[in-house]
């Protein structure tokens, strides 16, 4: 099998070798078509964002008005916070030059002059990694103002690297947006979608690191080679970062629509101690649950996941062995959203506060059957009422985990309702008669 | 013009309008916390969240732009669940102070509490703790707990006050709002934050503590800051006015007013200085007497002059009705030639908002009744030299404290033989007066004033005095006014005795037997305005219905008077 994103060579991360191995000829091969012939083969190609919603890449692009007085940009999304995941940072350290090639391509395929490369504030190495091969691009002429005489055309782009500050919601594309221009990290209200009003109030287009670097590929070989990779629906392959409870953890580009067994037991070298699976998160800690049982037969692409009630987002799959504390997960990943809700809109900022303290009342073991239902409840009016898709990656952890592993939890809280004891005594603290004389 | 259904309604918007926008021009007002009509949308509080057809999701009002044919549904069981679901987030780490809360009975959470909340709460978790008592500026407190993030206050420094000074900082919901470093709240227009706040969370340092909002009564009438006029309440308990807040007139003041004319024009009303009766200059220092020895005094007093040595300056502070009638005293009483006011300017104070140069609320108005020199008589600078002359003997100066705007003046008004002032509060020029009326303040008197713009507008009483009751004369009541008993402490009240300008000079030229007015029934400042309808151009047609709460433009050349 052909690896697209990251292939088998040796340096390829060095300019010299990554023009050796046909390096920058989708550029040169794209700049001689028109740019609605590229967003065209994207499209037909079949490419769906890597980052998580799995949108089709080239109906984004076609997105972009033709006509504007203003200025366009393209954003491309390495702020790769989501837990589980880790694939675009294998992409500034191992094929750096391919994703500013690919940035090249989609500039000129949408019209931009600029693209940024945001990138997590915490990838210190690799920002420095990606820097340096994007000043290696520049110095020999692939990118800026030297790409007029390096390709014979009019067409040229700048690409400007830029540091995130720390937060999970900046990888949320309209509050990385706002954390570009220099403001506070808020998702904004949609519509207008980027595409209307992206950076500074114009037409912008923002890509996934890994959606970008597959678009050489695609050029290269044709829409029809690639859109006869893995699974039909969602063509190519797929960064499958596979963490925790396995022998050989780490990033594997394969296919779509393996099978999630086969990626666990063949490539990841299966459980250690032989142990059972009793959870699997397919695509970073945001998204819901498999129970271990339930994982046979189960594909890895955006349509087979839907059908069993969870999603592709970024392909960070984790796994977790019969041993593991489920109550101690949830409450983990709550803590993670409760830290990264921006804290605008209502629902996410009190709900994911909530959904912590009650779940570390269960860790307490001072949890009911009912908080079980409360948690589902919370999770549930989060869900669907927020500005941005925050709300969605908070609740559906909790609601999904609560509701499929209902058993597990139940083991885990008294079956009484327990009425809060500081409640009890507050009610009682001002009554000018003894507690005990007061009768039922 | 488009057409959408909301609740089954179908009612007509505007293209570009959002739903909520429409819905509310329809009188069906979702809804809302972080939305204000003249403030940008944020969408933050989701509590406008409604249902549209064939959208997957439910909608925020706010945000989402009324479309031809869009059916919503602000009531439907998803809508419902979700407004429920909202106001549920809010309540859980909201403070439950509202006892002790200033924003009570004002609060738009508290209202929605009770119409959109589940009425019991399923939280037994600690609630979260953020900074109480964090003075933002000079004039504003910000209580951390209370607040609801919805950025009203953020976006109205931003976008209407021009001074960026607040901000949000942290995450989720250790969010609160901080001023820049180094920074405090303290725009022009800084204590409007606390007015479009949704909760109590930005209280008023001026007010807070001071009294419950349903224990006092609020009336409308217009500021007296300057000449923009802003339409305001005066907030009153027990007789005192409390606190100013600006009421919306899209066409003069929108949803605000400055912190200066919010702070600074309501406190003489109340003060210990206040003219309470008339007084007489006896034995070198003034002293009490009843009304009628009052005017008989004056009136002797104004016959030992020749006409051509008394001279009249009325105010730009004064209603159009008293400038109206010291002018018909002037000209058709005396006889006297001699009259004008004085021009209050302060080129430190307008600014691009709401401030205007003009520190005075009725300089047209004044212009527009006549309170200018007849044909040969002197204007302000000539009066005040003729005084120095010698030729003009006798001054008779309404509700305008010359003397501290113009300190020079000083030994100008000494030289006088007769000093008659009306004035609301003893001030440097009353202590150099013979007679003193106690003139009642803006507070306290119907009238009409005309702002910089050429619109005339109405001052209505808050403050009831010995002559002018509070529910015989129509004020506005509160629950202590409707229901307190003489003995309650807050329903007795200090009423003063004061009569407005124009009432003063009636009875006066009664007094020096002359009837000014021919109708008897002249009772009313809306008898006065009455007569100046008829009698100036720029009021013909006009009365107090069709001016009204919000005023109306007069038909005249603004740019000319100007």
């Amino acid at each position: 099998m052909e690896k697209i994103v990251l292939p088998d060579i040796k340096d390829l991360h060095l300019i010299d070798v990554y023009i050796k191995n046909n390096g920058f000829n989708a550029v040169k091969k794209a700049l001689l078509q028109k740019p609605d012939d590229i967003i065209d083969q994207v499209k037909r190609s079949g490419l769906r964002g890597r980052g998580g919603a799995a949108f089709s890449t080239g109906l984004k692009w076609s997105f972009m008005p033709k006509t504007t007085d203003k200025p366009k940009y393209l954003c491309v999304n390495g702020d790769e916070s989501e837990p589980g995941s880790f694939k675009d940072r294998q992409i500034f350290e191992y094929n750096p030059h391919q994703l500013i090639e690919g940035i090249l391509i989609t500039c000129y395929a949408i019209g931009a002059k600029t693209a940024y490369v945001y990138i997590r504030g915490e990838y210190h190495k690799w920002i420095k990694l990606f820097q340096k091969a994007l000043d290696d691009a520049y110095s020999q002429g692939y990118v800026g103002k030297g790409m007029k005489t390096k390709f014979q055309t009019d067409f040229f782009c700048d690409i400007y690297v830029h540091k995130g500050a720390g937060a999970y919601i900046c990888g949320e594309e309209s509050s990385l947006m706002n954390s570009l221009e220099g403001k506070r990290g808020y998702p904004r209200v949609k519509p207008p979608f980027p595409a209307q009003f992206g950076l500074w109030g114009c037409p912008t287009t923002i890509n996934n690191v890994e959606t970008i670097t597959n678009v050489p590929a695609i050029i290269n070989n044709g829409w029809e080679w690639f859109s006869k990779i893995g699974e039909p629906k969602h063509p190519g392959t797929i960064l499958y970062g596979i963490s925790g409870h396995v022998n050989k953890p780490g990033v594997y580009e394969l296919p779509s629509g393996m099978l999630l067994t086969d990626l666990i037991y063949n490539y990841a070298g299966g459980v250690p101690g032989n142990k059972k699976i009793l959870c699997v998160i397919p695509g970073g800690s945001s998204m819901p649950p498999l129970r271990g049982d339930k994982i046979e037969g189960v594909k890895m692409d955006a349509e087979s996941l839907k059908a069993v009630g969870t999603s592709i987002g970024t392909g960070g799959i984790i796994v977790m062995d019969e041993d593991t504390d489920l109550v101690k997960v949830l409450a983990r990943i709550a803590k993670f959203y409760y830290h990264e809700s921006c804290g605008q809109c209502t629902p996410c900022r009190e709900g994911t506060g909530w959904m912590l303290k009650i779940l570390n009342r269960i860790l307490n073991n001072e949890g009911s059957s009912k908080d079980l239902d409360l948690l589902i409840s919370v999770a549930s009016n989060i869900e669907g009422n927020t500005i941005c898709a925050l709300g969605e990656a908070a609740a559906w952890p909790v609601k999904f985990m609560v509701q499929r592993f209902r058993d597990y939890f139940e083991k885990r809280v008294s079956p009484e309702v327990l009425i809060p004891v500081a409640n009890k005594v507050h009610s009682m603290r001002h009554t000018a008669f003894p507690i005990a004389d007061i009768k039922e | 013009m488009p057409k959408l259904v909301v609740d089954g309604k179908e009612i007509e918007f505007k293209q570009g309008q959002t739903i909520i926008e429409a819905a509310k021009e329809a009188g069906n007002t979702i809804p809302h916390f972080c939305w204000h009509p003249s403030l940008s949308v944020s969408g933050n509080c989701r509590v406008c969240l409604v249902e549209v057809e064939k959208m997957p999701k439910l909608v925020i009002a706010c945000s989402t732009l009324a479309a031809e044919g869009m059916i919503v549904h602000t009531a439907s069981e998803k809508a419902l669940a979700a407004r429920n679901a909202v106001m549920e987030f809010l309540l859980i780490n909201h403070p439950l102070d509202c006892p002790i809360c200033d924003e009570a009975g004002e609060c738009k959470l508290q209202d929605y509490a009770y119409a959109h909340g589940v009425g019991e709460s399923r939280f037994v978790e600690e609630k979260t703790h953020k900074d109480k008592r964090v003075p933002l500026g000079p004039n504003i407190m910000f209580d951390g707990d209370r607040c609801i993030s919805c950025s009203r206050c953020i976006r109205f420094c931003d976008e209407i006050a021009g001074a960026p000074e607040l901000t949000f900082v942290k995450r989720g919901d250790r969010v609160t709002i901080v001023t820049y470093p180094g920074r405090q709240l303290e725009n022009p227009y800084a204590m409007n934050v606390v007015d479009i706040c949704p909760v109590g969370a930005l209280t008023n340092r001026d007010f807070r503590f001071k009294a419950r909002v349903w224990d006092m009564s609020a009336n409308k009438t217009i500021c007296q800051g300057c000449s923009r006029g802003c339409n305001i309440e005066l907030w009153v308990r027990n007789n005192e006015i409390l606190r100013i807040t600006p009421r919306q007139n899209d066409e003069v003041n929108s949803y605000w007013m400055c912190d200066h004319g919010r702070l600074n024009t309501f406190k003489f009303v109340n003060a210990d200085d206040r003219v309470d009766g008339p007084y007489l200059r006896r034995e070198g220092s003034l002293a009490k007497v009843g009304w009628d020895e009052a005017f008989a005094a004056a009136a002797s007093e104004l016959k030992q002059f020749n006409k051509n040595e008394i001279a009249f300056i009325g105010s730009a502070f004064a209603s159009c009705e008293d400038n109206y009638m010291l002018r018909e005293f002037a000209l058709n009483v005396i006889g006297s030639r001699h009259i004008d006011f004085m021009r209050h300017s302060d080129s430190n104070f307008g600014d691009e908002i709401l401030r205007k140069n003009d520190i005075t609320p009725n300089t047209m108005g004044a212009e527009l009744v006549g309170v200018t020199p007849a044909a040969g008589g002197l204007n302000f600078d000539g009066i005040i030299n003729s005084i120095n002359e010698g030729k003009i003997k006798a001054l008779y100066l309404i509700e305008d404290d010359i003397l501290s705007a113009n300190p020079e003046l000083e030994n100008t008004l000494a030289k006088l033989n007769l000093f008659i002032v009306h004035s609301s509060n003893f001030n440097k020029t009353t202590t150099l007066a013979d007679i003193v009326f106690p003139a009642a303040a803006y507070a306290e008197k119907n009238g009409t004033m005309v702002n910089f713009q050429g619109r005339i507008q109405r001052l209505m009483p808050a403050v009831a005095t010995l002559e002018q009751d509070r529910s015989l004369d129509g004020m506005a009541m509160s629950r202590l006014d409707k229901f307190g008993t003489r003995f309650d402490r807050w329903a007795k009240g200090n009423k003063r005795d004061v009569r407005p300008t124009w009432k003063i000079i009636l009875s006066l030229s009664a007094a020096a037997g002359y009837k000014l007015i021919r109708q008897a029934q002249a009772n009313m400042a809306e008898d006065i305005f009455e007569i100046m309808s008829k009698k100036i151009d720029a009021f013909k047609g006009l009365d107090y219905d069709k001016i009204g709460e919000k005023g109306i433009m007069l038909k005249i050349d603004v740019a000319e008077k100007a």
